[in-house]
């Protein structure tokens, strides 16, 4: 069977199509699309809803109970809501950036492949550092900044216990760090590592001859 | 035409009606951002195919099944008023698109549509050689595959 003597069978193939009225179409736009990226972003979205509904106690309850003397606290958790905050934005300007749907098939695959791969080398670079970082930073706001001389917060701190010394925890940061890093690795890997050798080898293919 | 894509890509029907919908969204995104630089229709395959190409990863089973199976048709299409013989041609053609990967698949859509090799070239960004060289590949698979399910039914 040839492929040019099916053209007029597929030419005169009426497809079976339920009339549609405007009413339809607009419920049928507000239904929730179930494509990859805007997954992805229902996802990103609610992982920041859930973080500023958990932190923003928080850092109330620290402000104002305990008479201010653990506000220490409560400006560690600002700080870290915030640097969430800008890794959210940053995955989220990433997501919208991912898709040309008006753009040539292979361009727009190409476009993924870039943004994706730019996606999930952000989310290594940060998943890694967050918890490091945010140790060293919640060290130095508690160590450094303990609020009045002879609060009870200041006292509890002092002396420094061997475990607590700066050394100890950039020791314990190192085996912490690289365990991070693979974690991450395998978690990267896992969600998104089909789904790019997917867009790869799609590519590939456009490309070969 | 978006029915067409939609039949092509998917087989399950809730599969299909996933699909519709999502280019149908992404058609009133873009739409705002549509300058007339390429043709309406340019416009309407390239969010159409880009969409079946790239938005199928909850639908991977579904094709999966349907590339091992020739006699997994899709749904609803027993019901198209032909003749025994088209009917019979169109399902072979069916069965044998299915067997394709997801890019072949809209380059034979392209073609069947009668879209000559230029605007195969706008819609989907492959050079118009490469297009010659893969429309022959492709031909070849489906009139081989098309012979195997003719020999494979005739026989059982």
């Amino acid at each position: 069977m040839e492929l040019e003597n099916l053209k007029y069978i597929w030419y005169s193939l009426e497809v079976p199509r339920p009339d549609r009225d405007s009413g339809e179409l607009v419920a049928l736009l507000r239904r929730r699309s179930r494509g990859p990226v805007a997954s992805m972003i229902r996802n990103l979205a609610g992982e920041a809803i859930a973080l500023i509904i958990a932190y923003v106690p928080a850092i109330l309850c620290f402000l104002l109970d305990f008479k201010g003397r653990l506000a220490a606290v409560s400006w560690l958790f600002l700080v870290l809501l915030a640097v969430f905050l800008a890794y959210y934005y940053r995955k989220y300007r990433l997501l919208r950036e991912m898709q040309c749907p008006a753009c040539q098939v292979r361009s727009n695959l190409s476009r993924q492949v870039a943004t994706l791969k730019k996606y999930t080398g952000f989310y290594l670079l940060a998943g890694t550092l967050t918890i490091p970082v945010t140790y060293l930073i919640a060290y130095f706001i508690i160590r450094w900044r303990p609020g009045p001389a002879g609060s009870a917060f200041y006292y509890r701190l002092h002396p420094v216990a061997w475990w607590a010394s700066p050394a100890f925890i950039l020791v314990l940061l190192v085996p912490l760090t690289i365990g991070m890093y693979y974690a991450n690795a395998w978690c990267i890997h896992k969600l998104y590592g089909r789904h790019i050798k997917k867009l790869q080898d799609l590519l590939f293919e456009m490309d070969a001859e | 035409m978006l029915f067409k894509v939609c039949r092509l890509y998917c087989t399950a029907e809730a599969d299909r009606q996933d699909l519709f919908q999502e280019i149908v969204v992404q058609l009133w995104r873009s739409y705002p951002a549509f300058r007339g630089d390429s043709t309406t229709g340019t416009w309407l395959y390239r969010i159409a195919l880009n969409t079946a190409i790239t938005g199928l990863r909850k639908r991977k089973r579904a094709i999966a099944l349907a590339s091992t199976d020739p006699d997994r048709l899709p749904a609803g299409l027993e019901d198209i008023p032909y003749n025994m013989e088209k009917e019979e041609q169109l399902k072979l053609l069916y069965s044998a698109i299915s067997q394709l990967t997801e890019v072949e698949k809209a380059l034979t859509m392209l073609y069947l549509e009668d879209k000559s090799y230029q605007e195969m070239e706008d819609i989907l960004g492959i050079s118009q050689n490469n297009l010659r060289v893969k429309m022959n590949r492709i031909k070849e698979k489906l009139r081989k595959s098309t012979q195997a399910f003719a020999y494979g039914i005739g026989k059982s």
